[in-house]
């Protein structure tokens, strides 16, 4: 330590004499400096496309204050302690060890009862295929037709401003729908998600009827998702109603249908 | 005249280097690359065998210094034939915990190999990785790190 | 604040002119969690007054249980019970809808509690509020002892009616409950309930053990022990305690994890510093090569069809993913991002593989579609790795170190949770420090 230190106070007196000597001629004429290559640098962006998935720290801090300590509410500690298995014994003693564990956590005794209880799990109450009982078939062979042409009049027609709504107008009825509409999150994106809801609305923008074009869509086998979600949008409608509909051309908009995909929301 | 230039600036660049690195030790630098070089963690089979060695991260292979250390405890396995050495692999705790078990168990081999290709038998080393389970600094900075990623030598008693 | 997602694009509404019908696209919605009331289990009369049991207690605990679930999942918003109109026996014969959307709640839940013959019976009914209809009912009968498991039970069908997805609810996780300095730290497996109850310690913390992981039946639980020194893959039967290592390896055997059918344990045996991929038959014994390269091969998880296995090698210069066929052919590459990649777990879904990501220091979870494209990282941190998936693809849990004090001397590991969207991040509440978690299948199917 103190060796290099006498080193290093050496070399840095030196190099202050040499600099303060030297400088000067090198200031005058420099050093032989190897010729400048001159080098194109192209910007490499720093991240790869790597969407960063958005976080919800709102909800997070939300929650984090309103979260009620359930776990202290029950469970007496001297209960627990007793629960706590000592320790899973190893080939040489388990004999001794084993029914203790055996008793003290065995789902096993659990499971019998939970599963009698799935035979009341069949008890379901309602028919959840009222929405479908109410729509005649003459309308859902319209509807299949309908969807065969979809992609054509969604993609290729215009507005047509003089007989619809304006474009403000729909604006605002979007933006209400928007606000009302919770997106279960569940859904495959990768399935087919557009659910045609067809409105009967009154004067003052409150449904009068309200119906699922692809109903029958709802209690195919291996399409759940689509009644959960076109519930979602029923429930969009109902939760917005009376809808913002324009005070006038009551006869334009009476019927009315909104077309929910929420695809490139969930893909986002 | 510029030949004399030439070498006043050559000696004036020497110089400079000199001075700097004199610099650099004062101020005790104990990585190289990022292989820990110091000796603050290291301890002793004998006297002047050192336990252990480092290396680079993601590395798994010795240094000039390390095949010195492994040299000589080489030598000191040679000289105690009754004594037996367990090789510990380490790694630092900047990679997976798994990715890292494999790590430690290939820098723990590389020590055996090496003191094997110095006539130490196969059967008296024998190899265990830790992954980063065990660090020997348990702070979290580069130099922490480098003394962690680390094959320790020790006797089996 | 409503969280709107805007959209780049939005249709232009088209307009047929055939029937002259308005259509309106709407491609977007909220995420708001959606306002879910949960009033409390009504106590049937006859079981009010029951010795060694309070009843009512019960009634309350169940439906704070199933709030707190769903408040757990960013989904739902459980509305405070102050607010709530009326009666919990009422309510469950037939709710006042307009009462209920009064106070913006979209669903309700009721139920009613009633015990006999020492046995406790759990109906519920989930309600609609804006069809004003009933969507489920359903009714449990158990031991009372078990009343935790009907409020996880519970949780999940709602969450599935609403969701279209099934839940998560009644599910444990298996952790490495960690304490002491850490050149010294003290680890034993833990197992608790999902939402962090009942924490029981399987080892006693003498030897070291890492990275406990559920066979698809949640009753055998493979791991890494340093039992006598010996780093050896161990098998734990969860129910007789009855534990074995697996296979008669001479040297260390790590990363195991189970296959879909649950007959197998694939895990990595490192002999003379190369690491490769074998599997072992638990019923034959029969042990099997996959994998066969100087690199190390690490990490290895099945698909859920069991026809590929994801892993890890360094078999390009850096740590990097990998698939190949269960037989170990074909095997190509998936990663090219900058940073190293580790971890790689399959989704139960089978779309998407999980991972830990390395990349200037700092440590990411992340997720992408199993041929390597998608990638999508949903949280970063300074250090934190080994993903683990819910039962139904949706949420993630991983563990997080984070560093204290001056030069990070000080540290605590917690396990976190996040939803695979990169909403939702939470810490999930563990008796001790804890890593390494694993999450169990559903235990009702």
């Amino acid at each position: 330590m103190t060796k290099s230190l006498f080193y290093s106070i050496i070399f840095h007196t030196m190099m202050i004499f040499l600099t303060a000597l030297s400088l000067p001629f090198m200031t005058r004429e420099p050093i032989s400096l190897p010729p400048i290559v001159s080098v194109e640098l192209i910007q490499i962006t720093d991240k790869t496309n790597i969407p960063f998935a958005p976080k919800a720290r709102k909800i997070i801090d939300k929650v984090k204050e309103e979260e009620k300590r359930v776990v202290s509410e029950q469970a007496p500690p001297s209960a627990k302690a007793k629960e706590k298995p000592d320790r899973i014994p190893l080939p040489n003693d388990k004999k001794e060890k084993k029914e203790i564990i055996k008793k003290k956590q065995n789902p096993e005794e659990i499971k019998p009862q939970i599963r009698q209880s799935s035979e009341f799990e069949k008890e379901e109450l309602i028919n959840t295929n009222e929405i479908a009982a109410l729509i005649d078939k003459a309308k859902e062979e319209r509807a299949l037709k309908e969807l065969e042409n979809k992609k054509l009049t969604q993609s290729n027609v215009k507005n047509n401003f003089a007989t619809g709504l304006s474009l403000s107008e729909e604006d605002a009825l979007r933006a209400q729908i928007f606000g009302c509409w919770s997106v279960p999150l569940g859904l495959p994106y990768d399935k087919d998600l557009l659910v045609r809801l067809k409105l009967e609305l009154k004067k003052d923008g409150t449904i009068l009827k309200s119906e699922i074009v692809d109903h029958q869509r709802m209690n195919m086998p291996g399409q759940k998702f689509y009644k959960i979600l076109a519930e979602s949008a029923l429930r969009a409608v109902r939760l917005c109603q009376p809808l913002k509909v324009p005070p006038t051309g009551y006869e334009k908009w009476k019927n009315i249908q909104l077309n929910f995909d929420p695809t490139e929301m969930l893909k986002g | 005249m510029k030949f004399n230039k030439n070498l006043r600036n050559i000696f004036l660049i020497l110089f400079a280097t000199l001075a700097l690195s004199a610099c650099s030790t004062a101020k005790k630098s104990q990585t190289s690359g990022d292989v820990y070089t110091g000796s603050d963690t290291v301890e002793y089979l004998a006297s002047g065998v050192k336990d252990r060695v480092f290396f680079a991260t993601n590395k798994s292979s010795l240094t000039s210094a390390s095949r010195e250390t492994l040299r000589k405890q080489a030598t000191y396995l040679r000289k105690n034939k009754k004594l037996n050495v367990t090789v510990e692999g380490h790694a630092d705790e900047r990679g997976t915990r798994e990715f890292n078990l494999a790590l430690g168990e290939r820098r723990a081999n590389a020590v055996k190999d090496y003191l094997m290709t110095y006539g130490i038998s196969g059967k008296r080393i024998s190899v265990i990785s830790y992954g980063k389970e065990r660090p020997v600094n348990s702070e979290s900075t580069p130099l922490a790190w480098s003394q962690n990623r680390r094959s320790v030598t020790v006797k089996v008693k | 604040m409503k969280k709107l997602i805007f959209l780049l694009f939005i249709y232009l509404n088209s307009f047929s002119l055939s029937n002259a019908l308005i259509k309106v696209d709407i491609t977007r919605g909220n995420l708001d969690p959606l306002p879910i009331a949960v009033s409390p289990l009504h106590v049937e009369k006859s079981s009010e007054n029951l010795e060694k049991l309070d009843t009512k207690k019960l009634g309350v605990n169940i439906s704070a249980i199933i709030e707190k679930n769903f408040k757990s999942t960013g989904l739902f918003n459980p509305l405070k019970k102050e607010a709530f109109v009326q009666k919990p026996d009422i309510a469950h014969l037939k709710p006042r809808f307009e009462d209920w959307r009064l106070i913006k709640a979209q669903a309700l839940v009721t139920g009613k509690l009633s015990v006999k013959n020492n046995k406790l019976k759990v109906e519920f009914r989930l309600w609609d509020l804006t069809a004003s209809k009933e969507m489920i009912a359903l009714s449990f009968t158990t031991t009372p002892s078990n009343w935790r498991r009907v409020a996880h039970i519970i949780s999940d069908k709602i969450y599935e009616r609403l969701t279209g997805e099934a839940g998560y609810f009644d599910t444990r996780i298996i952790y490495v409950a960690e304490s002491g300095p850490k050149n010294q730290r003290v680890k034993k497996l833990a197992i608790m309930d999902q939402d962090g109850a009942k924490t029981k310690y399987l080892t006693l913390g003498n030897e070291l053990v890492l990275t406990p992981r559920f066979n698809p039946s949640n009753q055998m639980v493979t791991y890494l022990s340093y039992f006598r020194n010996l780093p050896r893959v161990y098998l734990l039967d969860i129910e007789t305690g009855k534990q074995e290592v697996v296979g008669n390896f001479p040297g260390m055997t790590f990363a195991p994890r189970f296959s879909p059918d649950g007959k197998k344990i694939i895990m990595s045996f490192a002999k003379d510093g190369n690491s490769d991929i074998f599997t072992m038959d638990l019923e034959t014994r029969v042990v099997e090569r996959i994998t066969e390269h100087s690199s190390i091969d690490t990490s290895p998880s099945y698909s859920p069809d069991g026809k590929y296995i994801c892993f890890n090698s360094d078999r390009s210069g850096l740590q990097q993913i990998y698939v190949m066929k269960s037989d170990g052919t074909n095997v190509k590459r998936i990663t090219f991002g900058n940073g190293i990649y580790g971890t790689p777990v399959w989704s139960p879904r089978g779309d998407l593989i999980a991972f830990t990501k390395v990349r200037k220091g700092r440590f990411y979870i992340g997720v992408m579609r199993s041929d390597g494209s998608g990638e999508r990282l949903l949280t970063e941190n300074f250090y934190q790795e080994a993903p683990s998936w819910s039962p139904n693809g949706r949420v993630l849990v991983f563990y997080r170190e984070t560093k204290s004090g001056a030069q990070g001397k000080g540290f605590s590991a917690k396990l976190w949770s996040i939803d695979i969207t990169g909403y939702n991040e939470r810490k999930i509440k563990t008796e001790t420090d804890a890593s390494d978690p694993s999450w169990s299948s559903l235990l009702s199917k």
